[in-house]
C-alpha cells in the first residue's frame, strides 16, 4: 500500500475503554481492522477515573484520555469551546487527514466534530442509536444532532432502520448516509464443543435489567414458560434497576431452581454463559442494531428477539424468531424456538455467522466511506455558514453564531500557538513487535497475505 | 467476500434487501435507498382532531375557577375596606361550608353517613386549629410593608391561577385512584400563603379567623364542589358556571370599571380565543412514527 493512500483517522466518543458496551466495541474493533489495513488510527476520548493521558492499546493503537471528567452517564460537560485546544493539538500532532466520531450523546464527538469543521477536517459521523420525535428530551437531543450532521462530509448508520431515523432526525440527503453494521468477533465467541443434551432446554438472558432492555417483559414470559414447559431453565446475567422485580417474580412463582440470577456478567465471560444455553431470548424495546444477538448466534443459540427497531435486518429468518413486544406473543415465539430446536446445528450455524459478518469487511466498507469524504470539496466558513442558516428560524442563527465564535477561537489559537510550533509524533510501527499479544483471531486477515 | 455472494445465492440475486447481515449486497453501495425508504414511516397517527364547540365547553371550567378566585379577592378587598363586618365574614363562612356539604350529599353516589361524620369530624378539628392560631397568623407578617405584601399576594394569585389543576381536583376526591400532581399542591401552597399574608392587615383576630377560613374552604373545596356538579350534570355545570360569572362580572364592575374590562377581556380569552387559537395550531401537528421508536408495553408495571 502506498503512502498516498494510508489514511491518518482520529476516532473522537465519549465512549471508550474501559467503558464497556456496543460503541466501544465498534470503535475497538474498527481501528484494530483499520490498523491491519495500514490506516494510521488515534482514539480520542474523556479521562476514565484515574486513566489520563497517551495508552497505547494492542496492535499499536494510540488512545488519548484528554483530562476531562465526565459528569453525567459518562459524557462530558458540553463547554463547546472547551476542547478546542486540545483538539487542535492532537490533530495537528498526528497529522489527521480525517476525524470520524461516535454515537450521538457524546458531547465530546460533537465538539470535536464541529472544531474539525472548522478547521477544514472532512468528518465522518456514525450513529448508533434511534431516537423518538415525541418526547422534550429527544426534540434537544435531536436539535444537536442537526447541528452536528448540517456539516458533515458522510455519515454511517449501523443499520437501515437506524439510517432511516438519522435521515428524518437530521435532514440529511439520504445518500450521505451509509449503513454499515456492526459485526462480531466469531473467534472469541466459538460454541461449545459438544452439543449440550436436549432433555432440558435453557434459555439465555443476558442484557442490563433496566426498562429500555425489557426487563418487565421478561417478568411475565418467564413464569409463563416455566408453567408450559417443564423442562425450561432460565439463566439470566445483568444487573440493574429491575433485577428486585425479576428476583420478587422467582419468589413469588417458587422458580429459584429454575432462574439462574447471575448478577452482571463481565464480557470475558459471555461467552461461557452464552455455551450453556439452547436459546438467546432478547427483550430489548428499541434497538439499533443488537451486538448481543450476533454473539450468540455466533455460539450457536437460536435467538427469540422482540421485533424492534433494526433487530429484524441483523440475521435470516431461520437464525431468528422474532415476537411482537408483548408476553404472550414472546411465550408463542418461544415455542417456535423450541420446536425448532432439533434442526439447529450451533457448529453450522457458527461457520454460517463467520461469513455473514466480519470486522475486516466493517472496516472495508468504512474505508470506502472515509475516501467518499475526503473526496468531497472543501469549503468556506461562508459556504457552511449557509448550511446552518437552514436548519431553523432561531436554530440556524444560533448555530452560525456557535461556528463564528469557533472560527474566532481557532483564529487566535493559531496566532498564539501557530501549526509549525506544534511537533508532530514520529511514526512507530508497533504493529510488527506485539504481534504476538494481539488476543484476538486475525486467522482471516493472516491467510489473506 | 465470496462467501457473502454464495450466501445471497437465491434467484432474486440483483434484488436490495433491508438486511445488514452478510456483507456489502452486489451491486448495490452502503449508501443505496431503496424505493422501500422509510416505507414504515406512520405521520399523525395519534391525532385527536377537536371540534370547537367541545373546546369552548371545556373552557368553562377555566372560567369558572377564575371567576371563583376573582370572588375571592372581592372578598378581601371589601374586608381590607371594612365594608364586610366579622360577623357578616362568619356568616358567610358557615352559608358556603354548609352549601358546600349540601351539593357533595347530592351529587355524590356513595356518600355514607361514616363519611361524613369523618368529615365533619376533620373540619371541626381544622376550624379549632385555625382559631387557635388566628392571633400568630394576626401578627405573622406584620412587619413587612403593605406594599410587599400587596405585590406578593397578587403574583402569588397569579401563580396558583398558573399552576392550577383545572380539569380535577385539589384535594383527594373520596375514592378517586389518582393523587393529585406536583404543580397543583405548589398551587394550592401558593394560595394559602396569599390568604396568610392578606390576614396580617385585618384589623381583630375574628377577621383573621373568619378570613383565613374563607380563603382556605373555597381554594381547598371549591375545586372539589366544582368537580362534583360536572361530573353529576354537564348541563348543570355549565349553568352553574354562567351563572357565576354574571355574578362575578356584576360585582366586579361595582368595585372597578377598569377591572372589569380585564376580567371580561380574560374571560373572552380563556372561552373564545384560545379554543380557536388551538384549532387553528392543529393544523401544523407533526407527528412521526415508525419502527425506531421505543415499544410500549401493553400490561400496567405494578411496582
Amino acid at each position: 500500500m502506498s503512502d498516498q493512500e494510508k489514511l491518518r483517522i482520529l476516532m473522537v466518543s465519549d465512549f471508550f475503554y474501559p467503558n464497556f458496551g456496543g460503541v466501544e466495541n465498534h470503535i475497538y474493533y474498527l481501528s484494530q481492522c483499520l490498523l491491519k489495513l495500514g490506516h494510521k488510527v488515534v482514539v480520542m476520548t474523556h479521562a476514565y477515573e484515574n486513566r489520563s493521558g497517551v495508552r497505547y492499546m494492542t496492535g499499536g493503537l494510540k488512545v488519548y484520555y484528554i483530562p476531562w471528567k465526565p459528569f453525567l452517564m459518562q459524557n462530558t460537560l458540553p463547554t463547546f469551546y472547551g476542547t478546542l485546544p486540545i483538539v487542535r493539538t492532537i490533530l495537528v500532532r498526528e497529522k489527521i487527514s480525517l476525524v470520524h466520531g461516535h454515537q450521538a450523546f457524546s458531547t465530546l464527538c460533537h465538539e470535536a466534530l464541529m472544531h474539525a469543521r472548522t478547521m477544514g477536517y472532512r468528518v465522518v459521523f456514525t450513529d448508533h442509536s434511534l431516537y423518538g420525535f415525541a418526547d422534550v428530551g429527544s426534540i434537544h437531543m435531536n436539535k444537536v444532532l442537526q447541528f452536528t450532521l448540517a456539516d458533515v462530509s458522510q455519515a454511517i448508520c449501523v443499520s437501515h432502520t437506524s439510517k432511516e431515523n438519522t435521515v428524518l432526525r437530521s435532514g440529511l440527503p439520504p445518500e450521505k448516509v451509509f449503513v454499515i453494521p456492526n459485526a462480531v468477533d466469531t473467534a472469541m465467541f466459538k460454541p461449545a464443543p459438544e452439543r449440550l443434551s436436549s432433555d432440558e432446554i435453557v434459555i439465555v438472558v443476558i442484557s442490563r435489567l433496566v426498562y429500555r432492555k425489557g426487563a418487565d417483559l421478561l417478568v411475565e414470559v418467564i413464569p409463563e414458560v416455566c408453567r408450559l414447559y417443564q423442562n425450561v431453565r432460565f439463566i439470566v446475567g445483568g444487573d440493574g434497576p429491575k433485577r428486585v422485580r425479576l428476583e420478587e417474580m422467582r419468589e413469588k412463582h417458587s422458580l429459584q431452581d429454575r432462574v439462574d440470577m447471575l448478577g452482571a456478567v463481565p464480557h470475558a465471560k459471555v461467552r461461557s454463559v452464552l455455551i450453556s444455553g439452547h436459546i438467546f431470548l432478547n427483550s430489548s424495546l428499541t434497538e439499533a442494531f443488537c451486538i448481543a444477538i450476533l454473539e450468540a448466534a455466533s455460539c450457536g443459540l437460536l435467538t427469540v428477539s422482540t421485533r424492534v427497531g433494526g433487530v429484524p435486518e441483523v440475521l435470516p429468518d431461520d437464525m431468528i424468531v422474532l415476537a411482537e413486544p408483548d408476553p404472550s406473543d414472546m411465550v408463542q415465539a418461544i415455542k417456535k424456538a423450541i420446536d425448532r430446536l432439533p434442526q439447529i446445528d450451533p457448529q453450522a450455524m457458527h461457520l454460517r455467522m463467520k461469513k455473514l459478518y466480519s470486522w475486516h469487511d466493517v472496516a472495508k466498507r468504512t474505508v470506502i466511506v472515509y475516501d467518499r469524504a475526503l473526496r468531497c470539496s472543501g469549503q468556506n466558513l461562508l459556504e457552511r455558514l449557509s448550511r446552518y442558516m437552514t436548519c431553523g428560524a432561531w436554530a440556524g442563527k444560533l448555530f452560525c453564531l456557535v461556528m463564528i465564535i469557533d472560527f474566532l477561537l481557532w483564529h487566535l489559537l493559531q496566532q498564539w500557538q501557530p501549526d509549525f510550533d506544534i511537533e508532530p509524533v514520529p511514526n512507530i510501527d508497533l504493529t510488527q513487535c506485539q504481534h504476538e499479544e494481539i488476543s484476538w483471531d486475525f486467522n482471516e486477515a493472516e491467510s489473506l497475505r | 467476500m465470496q462467501a457473502t455472494v454464495s450466501e445471497i445465492s437465491s434467484p432474486a440475486l440483483h434484488k436490495w434487501k433491508k438486511i445488514a447481515y452478510g456483507g456489502m449486497q452486489p451491486g448495490f453501495d452502503d449508501n443505496h435507498t431503496d424505493e422501500s425508504f422509510l416505507e414504515a414511516m406512520v405521520m399523525n397517527a395519534n391525532v385527536v382532531r377537536r371540534d370547537m364547540l367541545k373546546v369552548m365547553l371545556d373552557s368553562v371550567s377555566i372560567s369558572e375557577y377564575l371567576c371563583i378566585v376573582a370572588l375571592v379577592v372581592l372578598v378581601w378587598t371589601y374586608t381590607l375596606r371594612s365594608t364586610f363586618s366579622d360577623k357578616s365574614l362568619l356568616l358567610l363562612d358557615v352559608s358556603l361550608l354548609g352549601s358546600g356539604f349540601f351539593i357533595l350529599l347530592l351529587t355524590i353516589e356513595r356518600f355514607s353517613f361514616n363519611l361524613l361524620l369523618s368529615y365533619v369530624l376533620k373540619i371541626s378539628f381544622f376550624i379549632t386549629g385555625l382559631y387557635v392560631l388566628s392571633p400568630i397568623y394576626h401578627t405573622l407578617t406584620r412587619s413587612i410593608s403593605s406594599d410587599s405584601i400587596w405585590a406578593l399576594t397578587a403574583s402569588l394569585v397569579v401563580l396558583h391561577l398558573f399552576l392550577h389543576n383545572y380539569s380535577g381536583f385539589t384535594v383527594k376526591f373520596p375514592g378517586a385512584v389518582e393523587n393529585p400532581t406536583f404543580t397543583s399542591n405548589i398551587s394550592l401552597n401558593a394560595s394559602v400563603v396569599a390568604s396568610l399574608l392578606i390576614a396580617s392587615r385585618l384589623p381583630s383576630r375574628l377577621h383573621v379567623f373568619a378570613i383565613v377560613l374563607f380563603s382556605l374552604q373555597v381554594f381547598l373545596f371549591a375545586p372539589l364542589v366544582t368537580y362534583c356538579i360536572k361530573k353529576y350534570s354537564f348541563r348543570l355545570h355549565l349553568c352553574f358556571s354562567f351563572a357565576l360569572m354574571a355574578v362575578t362580572l356584576v360585582c366586579v364592575y361595582r368595585l372597578h370599571r377598569l377591572l372589569f374590562v380585564f376580567l371580561l377581556a380574560v374571560l373572552v380569552f380563556v372561552n373564545l380565543l384560545c379554543p380557536y387559537w388551538l384549532i387553528r395550531i392543529q393544523e401544523y401537528k407533526f407527528e412521526i412514527n415508525g419502527p425506531w421508536d421505543e415499544a410500549k408495553l401493553c400490561f400496567n408495571i405494578a411496582e
